[in-house]
């Protein structure tokens, strides 16, 4: 059995709640003892929402933008997306079975990773 | 409205003040448990140690992110100061952050047992019965 705990846990962690080190070390010290990738995931997971659902005193997150489209011009992003969608349903309409595969693929995925995650946890 | 505060104010601004201050000092179930295990664990309390001693004398399953967020919210209130350790192997090169409850926080463990027991006293649903 590895000891080296889920890396990619581990930079989840670092990218979502600023000063992790201390946390991860004893993640990982905890990881070290016996614990399961299942526990460290579950606790990764948890101090991530945990964070992202504590207001830090009277500081407020700066807003961020996402631009989806990867539009160079900013809050134009949207009207890219219209315009690609528009573009697809023109030229290729079939390719939207694909979105609609990939979207119910995505929910049975989904389901079957809860199931399994209960039956593990019994 | 009379002043709950003992301490005679003549200004209102200043009675709201130390009222909000008093209030403060009431923590959370978690926040005293926290609180508590960390006196307990001693001058080396740390993340692990802390939800260790919760889950040992409680029998509740502890987060650590749970953990260390209940911690930094206590230190931005002063109720503990935190220093960090060296480095060690068995932790992925990564410093300890040890824990100490202030004179503060001190208090307001003894402030918020004061208000339970008050809570709890004469309460007839919770008396036990004698045999």
């Amino acid at each position: 059995m590895t000891t080296q705990p889920p890396r990619l846990a581990l930079a989840l962690l670092k990218r979502f709640v600023p000063g992790e080190e201390p946390l991860a070390g004893d993640l990982a010290e905890e990881f070290a003892a016996g614990r399961s990738r299942a526990w460290f995931w579950r606790q990764v997971l948890a101090a991530i929402a945990v964070h992202a659902f504590t207001r830090q005193g009277d500081e407020r997150p700066l807003p961020r933008h996402v631009n989806l489209t990867a539009s160079p011009l900013p809050d134009v992003g949207g009207l890219g997306l219209v315009a690609l969608v528009g573009l697809m349903t023109v030229v290729m309409p079939q390719a939207w079975w694909l979105v609609l595969a990939a979207a119910v693929l995505g929910a049975v995925l989904g389901v079957v990773l809860i199931a399994i995650n209960r039956a593990r946890l019994g | 409205m009379q002043p709950v505060c003992r301490r005679d104010l003549t200004v209102a601004a200043e009675h709201f003040i130390i009222c909000e201050e008093m209030a403060r000092h009431l923590l959370t179930d978690f926040e005293l448990m926290i609180l508590l295990a960390t006196l307990r664990a001693g001058d080396e309390a740390y993340g692990v140690q802390i939800a260790r001693e919760i889950e040992r004398t409680s029998g509740r399953r502890v987060l650590l992110g749970a953990a260390y967020a209940a911690l930094d919210r206590l230190e931005r209130n002063e109720l503990v100061t935190s220093t960090l350790g060296s480095p060690s192997p068995e932790r992925g090169g990564r410093a300890k952050r040890f824990f100490r409850v202030t004179p503060r926080g001190l208090r307001a463990v003894k402030e918020t047992r004061q208000a339970l027991v008050a809570l709890w006293q004469d309460l007839p649903q919770l008396k036990e019965k004698r045999a």
